[in-house]
């Protein structure tokens, strides 16, 4: 196999044939997280750097935990201990760190574009890890392992994003990913929360719920960004959750093997509550595990052979 | 040097006699177990383990290992090696491994697939069983049962053919390849 990929910087770059790829890979990888050695020498003497310029538990420890399972050298900074926060530009970071030849550089990043232009100016990999509100490609890539492992296909799903697609990195990624491999989206939202020119998408869009709770096969749930409560997108959080939040009662109306996923971090109350959260339909925490998986199989497929020959 | 065995026939009898010789050197089998390095060594393993348990009436424990990831050559490659499951379906601390490749040449499948092994446990000792040895060794690694000793010019690659049903007894074809 010939992976053509120097980076992996968004879904739109990849067909429906690597994403496949990238799934069935993962199942391999996954295994090696279940034994008692959970390590191979498959990246040893490659560096990973992380470089985290906005908040992140889940997907820097999961890119950690996948580099470290490959035996790859990690390094991680964070924008607080940087001398980002003495005023060097991000560029000049990024030379200086390329200096110390790295192997890969995971970037996540709070405003669009940095990794693509990273990856046009630096010899070495560069996996978007979230930049701004354009793609977080290995979370759609391990949602969609989540949806193909309980559903054993991802051809004729249909998805239902449901909360601030506006401002959701998470959302774009699915939806692009998700079209590709044949599945279909609704994206529920309040109007507010819709962006301009989501009708050319080609995802159905609906401001309702409830109609769209008994259809869907997946449930995705995104993130209140409570922080924007103030920026008058919504009137209130309990109005909110009223409209939008899953509940016991929503989740009784889903189809019998319909399944909950959310990316993280949740807002217990707000967009959903505890029974749908913790409930036999959830597979949130099956997400986290399979993260790590799928983003071994980023690693190494950017990692693992020579691309740049030839 | 003997014309190499190409159908499911002959590799048949070449299983057989292995078996034999697996017979007179090992006596107790409570503690064996077959590992066979994807694919080749699978397809081999899984046919020395039916024709065993035929013998001693007794299951034997079968494994398949994945060494895609333990390779030397790893970032040297311009392909990818596909990275497909490793699956061993027992506990391998303490059992004599039986691991079976196809075909010995350079020995570093091999040593990628004991440094696999050892990975996920501390077997008792290790065998290895091969179908064909074609020499050609960069590593200081033996088998201890060897179907067969072939001479192949180095641009030739061996390879086994599995049937439609991998419980069946494969082929072998053998093909050039570009350096």
């Amino acid at each position: 196999m010939n992976w053509p990929h120097k980076d992996l910087i968004a879904i739109q770059d990849l067909t429906s044939e690597e994403i496949h790829t990238i799934l069935d890979m993962s199942k391999s990888f996954k295994e090696i997280s279940k034994r008692d050695i959970k390590k191979v020498p498959a990246l040893r003497g490659k560096t990973v750097v992380l470089l985290f310029y906005e908040a992140s538990t889940r997907t820097r420890l999961s890119f950690e935990l996948a580099a470290k399972r490959l035996s790859a050298d990690t390094m991680a900074l964070s924008a607080s201990g940087s001398s980002f926060a003495k005023g060097e530009t991000i560029m000049d970071a990024a030379l200086n760190i390329m200096a110390m030849s790295p192997d890969c550089i995971v970037i996540r990043y709070p405003y669009a574009g940095l990794p693509k232009k990273l990856a046009q100016e630096l010899p070495c990999s560069i996996i978007n890890a979230g930049d701004g509100t354009h793609e977080h490609p290995s979370q759609a890539l391990l949602d969609m392992y989540s949806m193909q492992e309980h559903f054993g296909k991802l051809d004729g799903l249909h998805v239902a994003i449901v909360g601030d697609i506006l401002h959701s990195r998470v959302a774009r990624s699915n939806i692009y990913g998700l079209k590709k491999v044949g599945a279909h989206v609704t994206v529920v939202a309040p109007k507010t929360f819709l962006p301009v020119g989501v009708e050319t998408w080609g995802v159905n869009i609906a401001t309702a719920f409830d109609p769209v709770v008994s259809e869907a096969d997946v449930i995705m749930m995104l993130r209140v960004q409570k922080e924007r409560i103030h920026e008058q997108y919504f009137s209130g959080e309990r109005e909110y959750a009223y409209f939008y939040g899953l509940n016991k009662k929503r989740v009784d109306k889903m189809k019998p093997d319909a399944i909950i996923m959310h990316p993280g971090p949740m807002n217990r109350g707000v967009e959903i509550t505890h029974d749908a959260a913790d409930g036999s339909r959830s597979i949130i925490l099956n997400q986290v595990e399979n993260g790590v998986a799928v983003r071994m199989t980023l690693l190494y497929l950017s990692l693992g052979g020579n691309v740049n020959v030839d | 040097m003997a014309e190499i065995p190409r159908g499911p026939k002959e590799i048949h009898s070449m299983l057989v006699r292995l078996t034999e010789e697996l017979m007179k050197s090992i006596s107790a089998w409570d503690n064996v177990a077959f590992i066979g390095v994807r694919n080749g060594g699978e397809l081999i393993a899984r046919g020395l383990v039916k024709l065993l348990e035929e013998k001693i009436a007794k299951q034997i424990p079968l494994g398949v290992l994945d060494i895609a990831l333990y390779r030397d050559d790893l970032t040297r490659r311009k392909f990818y090696p596909e990275v497909r499951s490793t699956d061993i379906p027992f506990v391998i601390d303490h059992k004599d491994i039986i691991l079976v490749d196809d075909v010995l040449y350079t020995g570093r499948s091999v040593r990628a697939a004991i440094d696999h092994i050892v990975d996920l446990g501390r077997p008792g000792r290790i065998y290895l069983l091969v179908l064909f040895d074609r020499g050609g060794r960069e590593l200081p690694i033996q088998a201890d049962f060897v179907g067969m000793k072939i001479n192949l010019p180095d641009e030739q690659v061996i390879k086994l053919e599995a049937s439609a049903d991998k419980e069946n007894i494969p082929g072998v074809i053998i093909s050039e390849v570009k350096r």
